[in-house]
C-alpha cells in the first residue's frame, strides 16, 4: 500500500513539469482566447462584455471576411489532398523502389522544407513581380500579350489566391514525401516479393500491397495537410499581406484584426473558430481512417 | 534514495521555472509623481529603447549619433537599444503593451497611434519634464498630435509632408522647365508624357504598401475640398459622407483611366518604384519629404520637390499640406526608472530632431540652433515650404484609431483596384466608421 502511493506521488512528480509547461502554453492561452473572443478589447484599454458579437460580426459583416477565409483555407485544404499528397505519394513509390540517385532526389524534392519560408516567400515574389520571371515566360511562349499579370495584387485583376497556393503546395510535397518514403520502406520486401512471385506488376503491388500497408502515415499526412491548411499563414501574409481580402485565410484575418485593427477581441474570436476546425478536423480525419479499417 | 533525489530534482526545476517570472512587471506608479526637476541624471541606472531605425532605416546614422551623444554625456546610464522594422514593430509594441513588457522609452506614431496607449494610462506624462526645455521647441504646433487632455506624452522627433518629386531632365524633354504649377497644367504635362511614352506617375499599391496610395488620395482632396474638411474628418468631427471628397477620390481614378501610373504598380512595392524614379522610368514620385536625402545624394539625379497643385482653388489653396510631426519618442509609464528615462528621451529627441534634419531624413520639430549651411537643397526645399504653409493635416492612418485607418487602407486599396468609385468609396466609410 505504502509503495503504491509512494509511486503515485512520484508520477505525479515526475508529471507536473511537463503538465505545467502544457496547461501554461496551451490549454490557458486557448482558455484566455475563448475569454477574450467574448469582448470588444484593443488590448490595453477598457474591455467591453458583448457576449458572441465577434462571431456574429465574423459571419454577418463584410469588414472581417471570415466566410471567404474559411472557404479559401477550405480550397487550400482539398488542393493539398487532392493534388499535393498524390504528388508526394507518387514520389515516395518511385523513390521507395530504390531507384539509381534515390538519395539525392530524396534530398532534392526536401530541399524546400528546409528553406525558411520566409526566404521561399521572398523567391515567389521575386518571379512574380510584374516584370519577373513569370510573366516573361509566359510572354516567351505567347500566352499573355503586352500586358504583364500582376499576381500580388488584391485587386479584381489580381491572381493573388492562385499565386499563394502554387508555392504552399510545392513547399511541403517533399514533407509528405519523406512521411510517405518512411511508410513504403517500412513495408517488409517478402511482401513485395510474393506479390511479384504471384504475377503482380509493380503498380499492383503499390496499390494493393504498399499503399494499404502505409494507412496510418497516410492518415498522419491528412492531418497534417488538412490543419496545416486551416493554419496557414506565413507565405500569405509574405506575398498578400495581412489586409488582403482574395487571398484572406483565418490567420491572416486574425493578425490584421489582432494587431492592424488592434481588435483583440475579435482576434480571440477568430483563434477559436481556428482552433475548434483543427481540432474537429483531426478527429473527423482520425474517424473516416478508423471506420475504414 | 534514488526517489527522493529524482523527486528533489523536479521540485527544483519547477522552482527555477516559477523564478523565470518578472519580479518587476509591476508598474511602479511611484516614480510617476517625481517632479523632473528632481531628477537625478548622475545616479547609475539601466534604459532600454526601441526604435524602428534598422540599418537600412535612413534614420539609422542620426539614431546613431544621437545616442553616442546621449552615451558621452551619461556614462552612468546603461543604454540598450533594439530596432526593429517598421512593419513588425507594430505589432510588437501593442502585444508588448498587453503584456505591460515594454521597453523604458519607445518610439511611435503620434495621434490615435500613441493616444490609444495613452488612453489606457501605459504612457508617462512629459509635462513636468518638458519644463525645462519650453523654448526649444514650439510646443502649441509640433506638441500638438502628443498632447491628450491637455498633457504632452511624447517627444516629436523629426517633421515630413507629402511632396511631389519631379524629373526635370524627363520634364524638360516634354517641354517644362519647372514643375508644372497648376492643375490644369499637370494634366497637360502628363498628356504629352505620355504621348512621349513616358509614365507619368510610380505609385505601389501591392500588398500592405496601400499607405503610398494614401500619398496621392490625401493631398488630391486636400486641393480639391480644402484642409479644414479632411482634417475634420480623419479627426471624427465631420463624416466621410461628403460630395466633395467623393469627387476628389473620382479625380483620382481618373488619373489612373487615363493612364497617368504605372500599370504594374499594383504589383509593386514602394522600394521599386522609388527605384524606378530614380532611374527615370517616371516623371513624378509623391511620397514623404523623408525621401530627400536618398534622391539628393544619386549622382546627376535632377530632382525638384514641390506640393500637388491646387485643384479647386474656391476650397484649397497653396500652403494646404498633408504631414506634420508624427514620428515620436515616449515613455513607458511601467519604468522603473520613468522619471530618468522622461528627460534622457527629451534630450535625445533633441538631438534626433538635429541629426535627422542635417541627414535630409526630415525636418526639425525642435528649433534649430546649428549650422544648416550643408543641408541638401530638396530638404531645404521642403523646410520653405513648410514655412510657407498654413495648414498641415496629419497623415490619415495615423490620425485615425487603428480599427478605422485599417477600414480606410482597405477602401483606399479598392479605390485604386477600381472595385469602388468616389461615392461608394465615402458612402462605405460613413457605414463602417464608427
Amino acid at each position: 500500500m505504502k509503495r503504491k502511493t509512494t509511486d503515485t506521488i512520484s508520477i505525479i512528480v515526475f508529471l507536473l513539469p511537463a503538465l505545467i509547461l502544457f496547461f501554461g502554453i496551451l490549454v490557458l492561452p486557448m482558455v484566455l482566447s475563448g475569454y477574450y473572443s467574448l469582448f470588444e478589447w484593443n488590448g490595453v484599454g477598457d474591455m467591453k462584455f458583448i457576449n458572441f458579437g465577434n462571431f456574429k460580426e465574423m459571419f454577418t459583416s463584410d469588414l472581417v471576411p471570415m466566410k471567404a477565409g474559411l472557404l479559401h483555407a477550405l480550397l487550400l485544404a482539398g488542393l493539398s489532398v487532392g493534388i499535393q499528397l498524390p504528388l508526394s505519394l507518387g514520389l515516395a513509390l518511385m523513390l521507395g523502389r530504390g531507384i539509381k540517385g534515390e538519395r539525392f532526389f530524396l534530398s532534392i524534392n526536401f530541399l524546400p522544407v528546409l528553406i525558411s519560408t520566409v526566404v521561399i516567400g521572398k523567391l515567389w515574389s521575386a518571379i512574380y513581380t510584374p516584370k519577373g520571371m513569370l510573366n516573361n515566360l509566359l510572354r516567351s511562349l505567347g500566352i499573355i500579350g503586352e500586358k504583364n499579370i500582376l499576381w500580388t495584387n488584391d485587386g479584381k485583376n489580381g491572381k493573388l489566391l492562385l499565386a499563394c497556393i502554387i508555392p504552399m503546395l510545392w513547399q511541403y510535397v517533399g514533407y509528405h514525401m519523406l512521411l510517405m518514403y518512411a511508410g513504403v520502406k517500412s513495408v517488409a520486401p517478402e511482401l513485395r516479393e510474393a506479390a511479384k512471385i504471384d504475377g503482380a506488376t509493380t503498380w499492383q503491388v503499390d496499390r494493393h500491397v504498399v499503399i494499404p500497408s502505409m494507412k496510418q502515415v497516410l492518415k498522419v499526412s491528412v492531418i497534417f495537410a488538412v490543419t496545416g491548411s486551416l493554419k496557414a499563414y506565413d507565405l500569405i501574409s509574405i506575398l498578400g499581406g495581412n489586409k488582403n481580402s482574395s487571398a484572406a485565410v483565418p490567420s491572416t484575418l486574425l493578425m490584421n484584426q489582432m494587431f492592424d485593427a488592434n481588435r483583440v477581441g475579435m482576434g480571440s474570436a477568430i483563434a477559436v473558430i481556428m482552433i475548434i476546425l483543427c481540432f474537429a478536423f483531426a478527429v473527423l480525419i482520425n474517424f473516416l481512417f478508423r471506420e475504414r479499417d | 534514495m534514488k526517489k527522493i533525489l529524482a523527486t528533489l530534482l523536479v521540485v527544483a526545476m519547477v522552482l527555477s521555472l516559477a523564478a523565470c517570472g518578472d519580479k518587476n512587471n509591476t508598474t511602479n506608479n511611484s516614480s510617476n509623481n517625481t517632479p523632473a526637476g528632481a531628477v537625478d541624471m548622475t545616479k547609475s541606472c539601466s534604459l532600454t529603447m526601441w526604435c524602428i531605425a534598422v540599418e537600412t532605416d535612413s534614420n539609422r546614422a542620426s539614431y546613431e549619433h544621437a545616442i553616442a551623444d546621449m552615451k558621452a554625456k551619461y556614462p552612468n546610464i546603461d543604454f540598450k537599444w533594439e530596432a526593429t522594422q517598421n512593419d513588425d514593430y507594430k505589432p510588437k509594441i501593442k502585444a508588448a503593451f498587453q503584456a505591460d513588457a515594454v521597453s523604458d522609452i519607445f518610439f511611435t506614431w503620434s495621434c490615435a497611434f500613441l493616444g490609444e496607449f495613452v488612453k489606457a494610462g501605459k504612457v508617462y506624462c512629459l509635462d513636468e519634464a518638458y519644463k525645462e526645455f519650453a523654448d526649444k521647441i514650439d510646443m502649441g504646433r509640433m506638441c500638438k498630435n502628443t498632447t491628450y487632455d491637455g498633457k504632452k506624452y511624447g517627444v516629436p522627433l523629426t517633421m515630413n509632408i507629402v511632396a511631389l518629386f519631379a524629373n526635370m531632365d524627363i520634364l524638360k524633354s516634354v517641354g517644362y522647365d519647372d514643375v508644372p504649377a497648376t492643375y490644369e497644367d499637370l494634366l497637360k504635362c502628363c498628356e504629352a508624357l505620355k504621348a512621349k511614352n513616358i509614365i507619368p506617375f510610380g505609385c505601389a499599391a501591392a500588398a500592405d504598401q496601400t499607405w503610398c496610395v494614401t500619398e496621392y488620395v490625401e493631398p488630391i482632396i486636400e486641393k480639391a475640398c480644402g484642409a479644414k474638411v479632411l482634417d475634420d474628418i480623419f479627426a471624427g468631427n465631420a463624416s466621410w459622407d461628403n460630395a466633395d471628397v467623393a469627387k476628389a477620390v473620382n479625380i483620382f481614378q481618373d488619373m489612373i483611366n487615363k493612364g497617368y501610373f504605372d500599370p504594374d504598380g499594383a504589383g509593386l512595392n514602394n522600394d521599386t518604384v522609388k527605384n524606378n524614379f530614380i532611374a527615370g522610368d517616371y516623371a513624378f514620385y509623391m511620397n514623404g519629404s523623408w525621401n530627400c536625402a536618398d534622391f539628393a545624394k544619386v549622382d546627376g539625379l535632377n530632382v525638384k520637390v514641390s506640393e500637388f497643385p491646387v485643384i479647386d482653388a474656391s476650397k484649397s489653396k497653396l500652403g494646404q499640406l498633408i504631414g506634420g510631426p508624427s514620428d515620436t519618442l515616449a515613455v513607458w509609464n511601467g519604468s522603473k526608472n520613468a522619471a530618468v528615462a522622461a528627460k534622457y528621451t527629451l534630450e535625445m529627441g533633441q538631438l534626433l530632431s538635429k541629426y535627422g534634419y542635417l541627414d535630409g531624413c526630415g525636418l526639425p520639430a525642435w528649433k534649430v540652433d546649428y549650422d544648416i549651411s550643408n543641408i541638401n537643397p530638396l530638404t531645404k526645399k521642403v523646410a520653405e515650404i513648410v514655412n510657407n504653409s498654413d495648414y498641415m493635416v496629419l497623415f490619415g492612418d495615423t490620425a485615425m484609431k487603428a480599427e478605422d485607418a485599417d477600414k480606410y487602407l482597405k477602401e483606399i486599396a479598392k479605390v485604386y483596384g477600381g472595385e469602388v468609385n468616389g461615392t461608394t468609396f465615402t458612402s462605405d466609410l460613413k457605414n463602417s466608421i464608427r
